[in-house]
């Protein structure tokens, strides 16, 4: 049959077919928009007042690389155990996954890598600027001074800090409870401050003499002196015996001293204080009733502690203004006015007034004031307005006539009294000193402008210090941009914590550690909000072959020669770490 | 071995001894059951084919004309609205001279939307550049389909077998299927002329200027006209190792006839028993089975009807504005003989209507008795509506 076929009909066959390189058309001529990589701001970036870099961290854990994540969170804030722990976590509230299933669980992953850091002994390597003349001084080791020590540290700058206390921490050492941040923890996050240089000088009796002192031996120094009074009611009976004031009474508790309760106590107050006070006292044997002017939902205290404290059997009486307080024996009587709900003040929270001459009393066998607190001294304020203080953010900068600045940080300044905030705030006051000492005085706000995250007024202190996150815009990447076909539902990993009976029983911490499985699963699902993981579909998907991987940071860069500018890289890319421009911009 | 299939197995049945490589289809009805069957031998491992699943018809064929660039058999089945989709692609499969084969399930075209069968479908691509093949019954749907791999792996065109819709591919018939021996003897593997080669790239189907586009046109005019020749060596072989031929035409009591009805699918076959009644009462009718439509063949055509008075052209079919295609088509191939025999025109069946002997028997009586058609196309079985 072979030698039949050859006897087959020969048919004509010329079609189309090019041995020339399709290389010698430049097809890039026709385009008239130009796809470019360009990383962007994520959401929860902008939302953490120490403006981390979250959706790098995420992506760095997602990849297994604990360290480096671990460091990204370190150029930004001194204390990622701290914070993986206590911080109230504003970045979840505005992450872009809670509009697509749950937001990521950011905190959990923050504890994750701080814990696997520290019990792995990672050494972190940080970007230092060269060293600086200028020393200056931190009143206070509370997170506003220490936040400060370190930056100016990492700046070039040398610090000295003065803490009147017997160890340093602040509110993290005498004020926040054993169960939400063990001591261990925290205690590690100073050493790796102190390691870096940073010199903390405790048992120091603060004066205005030392400070008058202070100012000739230092060009700068930081007030970070916190809130550590207790408001006064302003009733009668408050200053009667078993009186007690509550974030006193949470420094005696973290200095060792033993207390117990029976019978009801009441905890007057709707801050974090009131509510740790409160659930202080059911670990003590006591019956917590925290007694708050306005309404539940009015309650400074962050929400998922108010929960944690229902939880444990705390609870809270609204509208009850205390008005009065007598002893009778062993047991207080509380006389309290009724309140009622008028409206909204400019909080946004319950306007309120009297409610005609209603008045209860309530039998309690202690009381305890925590209606918030101010600073202990005066002087610890910063003065008032005038030309020669710059307000900002999170701090408040004073140049004196003999040359040398005061910065008053931490909850001095801040409206918000959180943790995250005190460490904005020392960032804030190192950036604007180091800028100031550099550029002068009127160049602080612009040098602060340069380095927000997205439109501020989080600071990126990586950014200050000219690293890669230069590169990003501030564009605040939406939900809407993220390309939602390349993710799946997942769920939120739930944070483990201790049985309600066992909490009650301990001082132990109540939050769980997660495992490095679930914390890579979670990290997982973030959608890394403009930036670039090298998912590489601009590359599976460019139909011209103009994607090119190379060795540069981006790992790829577009062939202009061949890029028709189709667009199709910016469509497909899950994150928005891509952009379409019109091509002669 | 004999076995009684459906007709759309008969299509399975070839392709899985042409050992096909890359099959890729969109399914539809009634074209449906033959990639149900395809899928279902891939997966079981009775082909060692690819079975590529695709959005649409459109994406079928494309996929198609990359699998056979590289130098593999390909095959795809489709019906109505999917090969309506294809259409741009199969202009493109004809010009990129890839062998691909297509079994097409003649249905009729939406809307009023229907499923049954009607030939406007494939006749509406007779200028795509397809070799078209129309079949008359399972056997000859398994036997065609084996032929159409040699047929377009040697003229280098794009090869359709067509079947009507249910009458054939759902229609349960005794078929022989060969065995797999004879059929490798037959249709050895696949020998591309070309294909892509990494080691030699070359750019296919790329921008053709003034200057060459007519002459691969022209070529390609001429391969379909050498494909008439090549079928009748393809089909001399086959019937060598099978013993069984079709012809590109088949006259059927064509000597001495003086009216001869013009088919083509399955109406032949109830045309076989008009005829043979009619005979059997003295009447001397012919029949001419159309199996070839592209290329046309003209010069048979001609040489078996040049002498007969009058040709009724019977078209499951319509193009709007001119007659029955099949009428064109015969008028066309005769109109240059001196003293042509009259061509009367008659639409049928449009939609799967029945075309029963009744109708075929009242198309010869009005051939009979009318001196000259009384118009280009007469509707028969039209009802008052």
């Amino acid at each position: 049959m072979a030698e039949k076929k050859e006897t087959e009909n020969v048919v004509p066959l010329l079609f189309p077919r090019s041995s020339m390189s399709t290389e010698n058309n430049l097809t890039g001529s026709w385009r008239f928009l130009k796809p470019c990589y360009e990383e962007k701001t994520a959401p929860c970036s902008t939302a953490c007042p120490a403006g981390e870099d979250i959706g790098r961290v995420e992506m760095l854990m997602t990849q297994g690389m604990f360290k480096e994540a671990w460091e990204t969170i370190l150029k930004e804030n001194p204390f990622p155990a701290v914070c993986g722990r206590v911080c109230f976590h504003p970045c979840e509230g505005k992450c872009n996954r809670g509009e697509f299933d749950d937001p990521v669980a950011i905190r959990s992953i923050e504890r994750f890598l701080a814990d696997a850091a520290l019990r792995n002994e990672f050494n972190p390597s940080f970007d230092r600027l060269s060293s600086r003349k200028e020393k200056i001084a931190v009143i206070g080791a509370g997170p506003s001074g220490l936040a400060a020590a370190y930056f100016l540290t990492l700046l070039g700058y040398t610090c000295d800090v003065f803490e009147s206390m017997p160890e340093a921490g602040g509110i993290l050492r005498w004020g926040i409870p054993l169960y939400r941040l063990p001591v261990s923890v925290l205690r590690s996050e100073i050493a790796r401050i102190e390691n870096l240089g940073v010199h903390i000088h405790t048992g120091k009796h603060i004066s205005q003499d030392f400070l008058k002192k202070a100012q000739g031996d230092y060009s700068a120094i930081f007030m970070g002196c916190g809130h550590s009074s207790t408001r006064r009611l302003n009733i009668h009976g408050e200053d009667i015996e078993g009186v007690e004031n509550g974030l006193e009474f949470l420094g005696k508790i973290r200095r060792g001293e033993k207390y117990s309760f029976d019978g009801p106590v009441a905890v007057i107050g709707g801050g974090n204080t009131a509510v740790d006070v409160a659930r202080n006292v059911v670990r003590l044997g006591g019956k917590s009733l925290i007694v708050y002017r306005r309404r539940r939902r009015d309650m400074p205290a962050f929400d998922q502690e108010i929960q944690m404290a229902l939880e444990e059997g705390v609870e809270i009486r609204e509208l009850l203004a205390p008005a009065k307080v007598e002893s009778n024996g062993n047991e207080y009587t509380l006389t309290v006015q009724l309140m009622k709900v008028t409206g909204k003040d400019i909080d946004g929270r319950a306007a309120i007034e009297p409610e005609g001459g209603k008045t209860e009393e309530i039998t309690v066998r202690k009381i305890f004031k925590a209606i918030g607190e101010e600073a202990a001294e005066s002087w610890y304020n910063p003065p008032g307005k005038n030309k020669s203080i710059i307000t900002l953010s999170n701090s408040v900068l004073v140049q004196n006539s003999k040359g040398s600045v005061l910065v008053f940080g931490g909850d001095l300044t801040n409206k918000t009294k959180s943790v995250v905030h005190a460490v904005a705030s020392g960032k804030e006051a190192a950036i604007a000193l180091d800028v100031l000492f550099k550029k002068g005085f009127d160049a602080i706000e612009s040098g602060l402008e340069t380095c927000t995250v997205g439109e501020g007024p989080s600071l990126s202190m990586e950014v200050y210090m000219g690293g890669p996150r230069c590169d990003r815009t501030h564009h605040v990447v939406v939900y809407d941009e993220i390309n939602t076909d390349y993710f799946q539902m997942a769920s939120r990993v739930s944070q483990p914590r201790l049985l309600i009976e066992e909490r009650l029983k301990t001082f132990g911490e109540i939050d769980l550690k997660i495992s490095a499985n679930s914390a890579m699963k979670e990290a997982g699902r973030c959608f890394n909000c403009g930036l670039c993981n090298q998912c590489d579909n601009c590359y599976f998907f460019c139909p011209d072959l103009a994607i090119l991987r190379d060795d540069g940071p981006q790992g790829r860069h577009i062939n202009y020669d061949y890029c028709k500018g189709c667009g199709v890289c910016v469509v497909e890319c899950p994150r928005n770490a891509m952009v379409l421009k019109e091509e002669n911009q | 071995m004999k076995r009684v299939l459906e007709g759309s197995q008969a299509v399975a049945e070839a392709v899985r001894l042409a050992k096909v490589d890359v099959i890729s289809a969109y399914p539809i009805t009634p074209q449906t059951h033959i990639v149900e069957f395809l899928s279902e031998y891939c997966a079981k491992g009775t082909m060692n084919a690819r079975f590529l699943r695709v959005e649409s018809e459109h994406s079928a064929l494309a996929t198609l004309i990359g699998a056979a660039t590289t130098g593999v058999r390909t095959f795809t089945a489709t019906s109505s609205q999917g090969l309506a989709l294809m259409h741009e692609l199969l202009h493109w499969t004809t010009g990129a001279r890839v062998p691909v084969v297509m079994a097409e399930v003649n249905r009729a075209l939406g809307p009023g939307w229907n499923i049954w069968t009607d030939q406007t479908d494939s006749l509406a691509q007779r200028d795509t550049g397809w070799i078209q093949l129309y079949c008359e019954n399972g056997q000859e749907v398994l036997d065609t389909i084996i032929q159409a791999f040699r047929l377009g792996e040697w003229v280098n065109l794009p090869v359709m077998v067509v079947l009507d819709a249910f009458f054939l591919s759902h229609t349960y018939e005794p078929v022989d299927v060969p065995d797999q021996e004879p059929v490798d003897h037959f249709l050895p593997p696949y020998e591309p002329k070309f294909q892509v080669d990494t080691k030699d790239p070359r750019a296919f189907g790329s921008l053709v200027a003034p200057n060459a586009y007519m002459e691969m046109r022209y070529n390609i005019a001429e391969a379909m006209e050498e494909a008439q020749s090549c079928f009748q060596k393809i089909e001399d072989e086959y019937k060598g190792i099978f013993g069984r031929r079709y012809g590109l035409v088949e006259p059927v009591y064509c000597d001495d006839a003086e009216i001869v009805l013009v088919t083509s699918g399955t109406i032949t076959s109830t045309s076989r028993q008009v005829i043979n009644d009619l005979r059997a009462r003295g009447e001397k009718v012919g029949l001419l089975k159309i199996k070839l439509f592209r290329p046309f063949p003209v010069d048979i055509i001609r040489q078996i009807l040049k002498s007969i008075p009058k040709v009724a052209v019977i078209d499951r079919n319509i193009s709007f504005g001119a007659s029955g295609i099949f009428a064109q088509e015969v008028r066309a191939a005769l109109c240059n003989l001196a003293g042509h025999p009259l061509v009367f025109g008659y639409i049928v069946g449009l939609g799967g209507r029945d075309v029963t002997t009744d109708v075929l028997e009242d198309i010869y009586w009005r051939t009979k008795n009318n001196n000259v058609p009384e118009k280009e196309s007469i509707w028969l079985g039209l009802q008052e509506v």
